[in-house]
């Protein structure tokens, strides 16, 4: 029974987790922009961050170490280090946007500016990290994030023709006021979003946080076969409702309170605060995971001991990476950057550079070494996987190129 | 220059360019000089369509207000951040120097709604910081003029 329960509690938590300010941006800006043309995109997304995930997971249950522990064993020094510095760019623009996303959510209930939040947020950041245990830290963050489901209570509430958002999602084109370029952006804005490499660094460093063992991929498996497209759903949810209310009064999406905007209006007050802690608790717990996994991808490249399974003596390398990677990014967010260009710039690039987080997984996965015979993937998972692999390697080739051609979509 | 060391400043640069575009990209109201016509007409039509976007967003605001749907802090922040918007929006667009004379008279058809925009959209803002969300949903209505305007602008220089 207590398993069972831990496997729904898992799986809960994977729903409200997937969602973070990328998506919420990201999902919002297309569904406003491109109606549901795009929800193609959200679906190959979550299939490619279901398998990778699954891996990854399974790697770490496996060898009791994360795969990033492993990359530069197995793949080298050169690559490990190639590796690190662009995860560890990108996961710093991660968690700054995050941070921003969580000062922006408490001013939404507070009226405070949210740059005077931003160093109280970035305490408070810390403060979790440092003192919650992982695995209610964990739960706390991702189950709240299952308010985010008001979204899919505003697309019912507007009673949409179904019919329609059901042929924009299957028959998508580029909309007439649109390029092909901008098309192109979005989708691969969206794809980054889906496929956040720091999903994958926290995924798998979990998995050895919470002590997983070989009896434990059950739980992997449903926390990434139920819980990931269950959070696409709600990705969708955000993006219809952008589509529904925001398209046809030709509002853009430019700010966090935008997102929300939607629910208040076909919801109301109750359906509004619903939606900010759903907002507060994705994007929180987001920054918690980025600012780990800024410890995370260091101590692996490093060998350091890492972890809040270890007394923060025994791993205070670790601990003072996060806090540098909390305190660099609150000082970049109270610059004034704006927070939703930041999170679009990083999902952008984190498509970009996906195929550095994604090939060594695929390798280690397939070390029998490493995996066993027994646990390697299968030829179906290695056929799904190396299709994406293709996919993430054209991705990452045009990403560069599209930024510059759409302005950066606009 | 050996294979390696192309190579590596190959990466430095495109590095470098990347790093460029993000800090650009990430400032607000980021827009360069117009050069022609066309290039002016192009810039004043993007300038009417984020700011048709912000008055939409406060209209719709002000309607959710009216109706009982929001939190006064939550309005609050919504419209000072279009506000905010709509401020840059205004500044950056006067100070794109016009090509020709057509760009003068597209600047002045222009400038006059985006001011009616930002004063509009001011008065929600104070209906709204005063607590009298139905003088806000009044104000919000009173908008629509501002839309129709530029929705004008923006089908006549598509």
């Amino acid at each position: 029974m207590k398993r069972i329960l831990g496997v729904f509690l898992g799986v809960l938590t994977a729903i409200g987790g997937f969602v973070d300010m990328g998506d919420l941006v990201a999902n919002a800006a297309t569904g406003a922009r491109f109606g549901m043309n795009l929800a193609w995109v959200v679906v190959v997304g979550v299939i490619g961050i279901v398998v990778y995930a699954e891996m990854s997971g399974r790697v770490a249950a496996i060898c009791q170490r994360p795969v990033f522990d492993l990359v530069r064993e197995r793949l080298g020094p050169r690559f490990g280090i190639a590796n690190l510095v662009a995860s560890f760019a990108i996961n710093m623009l991660t968690l700054t946007a995050e941070v921003a996303g969580v000062a922006i959510a408490l001013s939404l209930v507070s009226s405070i500016n949210y740059l005077l939040l931003v160093p109280f947020v970035a305490v408070l950041v810390w403060l979790v990290v440092w003192r919650m245990p992982f695995a209610i830290m964990e739960r706390v963050f991702g189950i709240l994030g299952l308010c985010l489901l008001v979204f899919a209570v505003t697309v019912w509430k507007i009673g949409p023709d179904w019919g329609d958002l059901w042929g924009q999602a299957t028959s998508p084109h580029v909309p007439s006021q649109e390029t092909p370029f901008t098309y192109a952006y979005f989708a691969i804005a969206l794809f980054g979003a889906a496929m956040t490499p720091y999903e994958v660094f926290f995924f798998s460093s979990g998995a050895v946080e919470d002590g997983w063992t070989t009896r434990d991929l059950n739980e992997n498996r449903a926390n990434v076969l139920i819980g990931f497209p269950l959070g696409g759903l709600l990705s969708l949810a955000i993006m219809a409702c952008a589509h529904l209310v925001l398209a046809p009064r030709d509002i853009g999406v430019d700010e966090l309170s935008q997102v929300a905007l939607p629910v208040a209006s076909v919801v109301g007050k109750l359906g509004l605060a619903v939606a900010l802690i759903g907002i507060f608790a994705a994007t929180f717990g987001a920054a918690l995971e980025t600012s780990l996994s800024a410890g995370y991808i260091v101590a692996h490249y490093l060998g350091w001991p890492w972890g809040k399974h270890v007394e923060p003596r025994g791993a205070a390398r670790f601990h003072v990476v996060v806090m540098l990677a909390i305190g660099a990014a609150m000082l970049i967010a109270i610059t004034g950057v704006d927070p939703v260009k930041v999170t679009e710039y990083s999902i952008v690039l984190s498509a970009a550079a996906l195929p550095l987080t994604y090939f060594p997984i695929l390798v280690i996965a397939n070390d029998p070494t490493y995996m066993g015979e027994d646990h390697v993937n299968s030829r179906f998972v290695n056929a799904i996987a190396t299709v994406y692999l293709v996919i993430l390697a054209v991705v990452a080739i045009w990403t560069i190129p599209l930024m510059i051609i759409t302005k950066a979509g606009s | 220059m050996s294979r390696h060391e192309g190579l590596r400043r190959l990466l430095v640069v495109v590095s470098g360019a990347v790093l460029v575009i993000v800090a650009a990209g990430c400032v607000t109201h980021p827009i360069g000089a117009a050069r022609t016509y066309d290039d002016y007409e192009r810039k004043a039509t993007t300038t009417a369509e984020s700011a048709r976007s912000a008055v939409a967003t406060v209209r719709l605001l002000a309607e959710a207000a009216g109706d009982g749907n929001t939190f006064g802090p939550f309005a609050a922040v919504v419209v000072s951040e279009q506000e905010d918007a709509l401020g840059g929006l205004r500044g950056t667009f006067a100070s794109i120097q016009p090509p020709d004379d057509r760009a003068v008279e597209l600047r002045d058809e222009l400038t006059p709604i985006l001011d009616d925009a930002f004063t509009g959209v001011g008065d929600v803002r104070i209906a709204v910081r005063r607590g009298d969300l139905e003088e806000a949903a009044r104000r919000g209505d009173a908008l629509s003029a501002v839309s129709a305007a530029l929705d004008a602008v923006i089908e006549a220089h598509p």
